[in-house]
């Protein structure tokens, strides 16, 4: 265990939390709101807090950040004006896509094993360079259909832009952002990623400073910068400056930071669980199998853009503290709009909040005072459905378990229903069902054991619930994947992501073992890149061999492999007592 | 996201762990460079193309359509549960309004295998239409009026056997002209039972057609069918071997020209058949296939190798494509005049003798059939004796089978109990090894000798 201490801040849409890590124990937290406007203003207000409650540790120390800045940038269309080139050859027709960007098409073809089956238009890049340079555009991705199992026509076009058009400071290859088949992903994965690498860019200048400045003051030098990293869709980490080339990978930190801070507290991590984090508006599900974390099929989706962004598994509910609640004949429903400020907080609407207060079940952070008003917009609800202001508040907290527990069941569904390709897959699927109901967020202790209890699970809820994301971003590791293809009777192996492609002979001089020994060594290698101490901790995730058989005859084979140093979080424990919060409890039955 | 006129259900199984034998046509890495293609062309990112995990079709579901010898789990493996649970599948979708459309892309296929199985044919063990339409017609309704369109290169000998007597379906087929390929059969004047007569349609095409003469069979003869008989549902046995570069045919078919057809035939459920240009042909074709049934755009969708000339027609190909559709068109609109008592006596039953050989596991199979001539709603009950020579073993196996038919007359269904339990004696005796009675509205039982 390292014994550096380690900031992890969540800057997340309204408040940003933090919460100092001192060999593997939460030292302190601190919340301050958010400052849309900007967030490195809210990071730095939110690392001070943290220090000070923890009695000013300062030493040098690692920085792990979890923020909305590249969602942010994507979600509210702040992207800078950029060029995206496509080359899709024959198919699906381009226009078909449902892209919500301008893309410029460029003859040239590329087929499924990779092979070049029309050369790629130059003339017509020069001219959409040209054109777009003379604009003022200075973000450039260039992705083509099946360029993962061939970039030539990629870096084709990466070169002449990089020799003739020094307007173009960001430039993001398809192949680069991810080995995964899905065109139309790609093309919006590297659009997005070359649209927002300047902000991101400015970003991590303004948090360098910051690192800079908090060293400087504990040792009247500036020359070292303690360690920064950023948290990642998938629960791991980037080095701080590695981001700003792949500012993509950052979006929807968040959900993963949380499901992240499940696995660093829960006192049971490596069984089969479900974490469920409820707020005041939503309430995001995901999934621990022998924990480890879920990921998502195909990539996250962001504001409309399906991407091939690595993304921990995660539903999100419109079930919160601050839900709706409407009576429909005799049943309630809760959700899946806000109502607005619980009464009980000086609001107006009658929120799960309320009924849970009412009962006794929920100590709200604010006072009584407004108690009287609840109970009375208890009895106004429960009146018409015949009920009296206690039953009512009872039957909200039940209908709230009762739709999380649905909600629950229908999210393993989901992801039970995932396709699978092989005869053994569909004969033994995994049992990825849940042992148990993971809580955190303020209404968890009111709704998690509830609904734990309808659906026949234990349940833990988190110590320090309310900071779980700030430690879940302390706690992550830097992760990298990596897919590899090798096709030795084209004689070719390629690994997108690592830029790297050569050529292979056939077995027995390159058989699978050896493309899994490839595969672990650059997922290693990539995971270092991005800041990992050693490379020896990659695992397989997926992986495919084929015979390629032509006139029955195996002419060669078809390796496809996917390795990862998966997620993984440091085990945080739970002694400070001066955090004023719940610490929760286990039970069940 | 982009999104489809039609909500498409995508049962999708490439079955990446099964081969007849490593060097098969049939074996795992025929799906492959398919899946590559749809999945690099985020064809499951479509709003309203969905995919779905295939069901295991139980022994219950096989024998519906088959009769298994000596049972279910001798003749299948559970590729084949999961290939026909998942045409099933599909047809569920459809059915349950999940779907306006689906399509089972899933091997392997199952068109030559017929009702009787003692083995593979054709790489066909069981049949995934035949079990598709019997689960239709027990779940949703036996009156379906279900018609099969197989656009496989082959001959569809199996689904032609399992519904020859079947008035409820109407089978047509088109394929390259059984003179010159595997299975020799499907010519213009097999046409079905005496309760069923016309109700198979074979279109024999000549070697060389390509996308102007399959387009002119749908367009002339297989649309103006379909409109007179108006089915509840239309299935496509979509086999993609008629491709310019299939290796084991002589069609000149090209992916636009599969897209068009799905376009034209507009059908509820696609099942794969055959095709085994695994490179060339299926990646595009099952492309256009899938965005023409979501009533997509499909006219980027080209083989890398395409040029204009692969599907050109010799002039002889297009007038021996015209005869032979108007033949046809004639036969169907006389069917209903046809003299049965010529064709199939004027006795109570109609006999025939047939000779059935399994390439894929080398079996000979000799059938005797006789079929009670009922009339009116009645289809008249049957038995076959079979007899099946192993050639790899050297065994041979005896069966005796009697089949009673959806809505059978209460006579035909006490005559069929008769003659089971005479077989039953038989088997018993020795001197069948087997006796089978499939009766899909009761239960299929076997008696072992």
């Amino acid at each position: 265990m390292s014994c550096v201490p380690v900031v992890g801040i969540d800057v997340g849409g309204s408040n940003t939390d933090a919460a100092l890590i001192i060999c593997g124990e939460v030292a302190g937290t601190a919340k301050v709101p958010t400052d849309p406007d900007s967030l490195i203003h809210s990071t730095a207000a939110a690392f001070e807090e943290a220090l000070q409650a923890a009695g000013c540790v300062r030493k040098p120390f690692e920085l792990h950040l979890s923020t909305t800045l590249s969602t942010n940038a994507i979600v509210e269309g702040r992207g800078d004006p950029t060029l995206a080139l496509a080359v899709p050859g024959p198919g699906m027709r381009v226009e078909d896509l449902g892209l919500r960007f301008p893309i410029q098409q460029i003859a040239g073809s590329i087929d499924h094993r990779g092979r070049v089956t029309g050369p790629v238009d130059m003339e017509s890049v020069h001219r959409a360079l040209r054109a777009a340079a003379d604009r003022g555009v200075t973000a450039l991705s260039i992705a083509g259909k099946f360029s993962h199992r061939n970039p030539c026509h990629e870096l084709q076009i990466e070169q002449a832009a990089q020799a003739g058009y020094p307007e173009f400071t960001s430039v993001t290859t398809g192949h680069r952002v991810s080995g995964r088949s899905n065109f139309p992903r790609r093309l919006a994965t590297a659009y997005l990623n070359a649209s927002i690498a300047r902000q991101q860019g400015v970003f991590v200048e303004m948090v360098e400073e910051l690192m800079l400045r908090e060293r400087g003051a504990a040792r009247g030098t500036a020359t070292a910068i303690g360690k920064a990293f950023l948290l990642k869709a998938n629960g791991g980490t980037m080095r701080l400056a590695e981001s700003a080339r792949r500012p993509i990978e950052a979006i929807l930190s968040g959900p993963a930071a949380s499901t992240m801070g499940a696995l660093a507290l829960a006192a049971n991590p490596g069984a089969n669980a479900a974490v469920i984090d409820i707020g005041g508006t939503t309430t995001d599900i995901s999934v621990l199998v022998a924990g480890i974390p879920v990921f998502d099929r195909l990539g996250a989706v962001i504001s409309g853009h399906a991407t091939l962004v690595p993304a921990l598994f995660s539903r999100s509910i419109g079930l919160g503290g601050d839900s709706e609640v409407r009576a429909e004949q005799s049943a309630i429903r809760i959700g899946p709009r806000r109502a607005g400020t619980p009464t009980i907080l000086g609001g107006t609407a009658l929120t799960p909040t309320d009924a849970a207060t009412a009962l006794g079940l929920a100590a709200i952070g604010a006072s009584h005072r407004h108690l009287g008003r609840a109970v009375e917009a208890l009895a106004a609800f429960g009146e018409p459905i015949g009920l009296a202001p206690m039953a009512a508040a009872e039957a909200i907290v039940s209908a709230f378990a009762a739709q999380l527990a649905a909600e629950i069941d229908s999210a393993y569904r989901q992801l039970e229903s995932a396709p699978v390709y092989t005869v053994s897959e569909m004969l033994a699927p995994r049992d990825i069902r849940p042992r148990s109901l993971i809580g955190l967020g303020a209404p968890a202790p009111v709704f998690v054991p509830r609904a734990a209890a309808l659906m026949g699970l234990s349940f833990e809820l988190l110590p320090h619930h309310a900071a779980a994301n700030a430690v879940g971003a302390a706690a992550s590791r830097p992760t990298a994947s990596i897919t590899l293809h090798a096709d030795t009777a084209l004689g070719t192996l390629t690994i997108p992501e690592a830029g790297y492609s050569t050529t292979v002979p056939l077995k027995p001089a390159f058989d699978l073992k050896r493309a899994r020994a490839e595969a672990l060594s650059w997922a290693g290698r990539a995971a270092v890149e991005l800041g990992l101490d050693a490379a020896d901790d990659a695992s397989i995730v997926e992986e495919e061999s084929f015979n390629v058989v032509r006139g029955f005859r195996t002419v060669g084979h078809i390796y496809s492999i996917k390795a990862q140093v998966r997620p993984e979080a440091q085990r945080i424990g739970s002694l400070c007592s001066a955090m004023g919060e719940s610490t929760g409890g286990t039970g069940g039955r | 996201m982009q999104s489809a006129a039609y909500r498409v259900g995508l049962v999708f199984f490439p079955a990446f762990d099964w081969a007849i034998s490593p060097d098969h046509p049939e074996r795992e890495e025929r799906l492959l460079y398919t899946r590559d293609q749809i999945a690099e062309e985020g064809l499951l990112d479509v709003e309203g193309i969905q995919e779905y995990r295939p069901l295991i079709a139980s022994d219950a579901d096989i024998c519906r359509a088959h009769i298994c010898v000596p049972t279910v789990n001798s003749v299948v493996t559970q590729s084949h549960r999961i290939a026909a649970g998942g045409s099933m599948l599909a047809a569920d979708l459809v059915l349950e309004g999940k779907a306006d459309r689906a399509f089972a892309l899933l091997r392997p296929p199952g068109h030559h295998a017929m009702r009787i199985v003692h083995g593979s044919r054709g790489f066909c063990n069981v049949n995934n239409e035949a079990i598709m339409v019997e689960h239709i017609r027990s779940v949703y309704g036996a009156d379906k009026r279900i018609a099969i369109v197989d656009t496989d290169a082959h001959h569809a000998d199996g689904t032609q056997d399992i519904f020859y007597n079947d008035p409820g379906v109407l089978h047509i087929s088109l394929h390259q002209d059984g003179r010159t390929l595997y299975p020799g059969t499907g010519f213009a004047n097999e046409r079905g039972g005496p309760a069923a007569y016309g109700m198979t349609i074979n279109v024999p095409l000549p070697p060389g057609t390509g996308d102007p003469g399959m387009l002119y069979v749908m367009d002339h003869l297989v649309l103006p069918i379909l409109r007179d008989w108006q089915p509840d549902l239309i299935v496509n046995a979509a086999g993609q071997d008629n491709h310019y570069t299939d290796p084991l045919t002589s069609m000149s078919f090209t992916a636009q020209g599969y897209a068009r057809l799905t376009k034209m035939l507009a059908p509820d459920i696609v099942v794969l058949e055959g095709g085994y240009s695994i490179e060339g042909a299926l990646p595009y074709v099952n492309l256009g296939i899938l965005l023409a049934l979501a009533g997509m755009d499909t006219s980027a969708v080209r083989e890398p190798d395409w040029q204009p000339e692969v599907a050109a027609e010799s002039r002889e190909v297009g007038y021996a494509i015209a005869r032979t559709v108007e033949t046809l068109q004639d036969m169907w609109s006389a069917r209903r005049d046809a003299d049965l008592e010529a064709i199939f006596g004027s006795g109570r039953f109609f006999h025939r003798r047939r000779e059935i050989y399994y390439d894929t596991d080398n079996i000979a199979e000799r059938q005797t059939e006789q079929i009670r001539l009922c009339g009116g709603a009645c289809s008249g009950w049957r038995s076959i004796r079979s007899e099946a020579l192993h050639a790899f073993t050297g065994r041979t196996v005896r069966i005796g089978a009697v089949i009673v038919p959806r809505r059978a007359c209460a006579q035909c269904r006490r005559d069929a109990q008769g003659e089971f339990e005479q077989m039953s004696a038989d088997a018993r005796a020795g001197c069948l090894d087997f006796a089978y009675l499939q009766d899909i509205e009761g239960n299929a039982s076997a008696v072992r000798s």
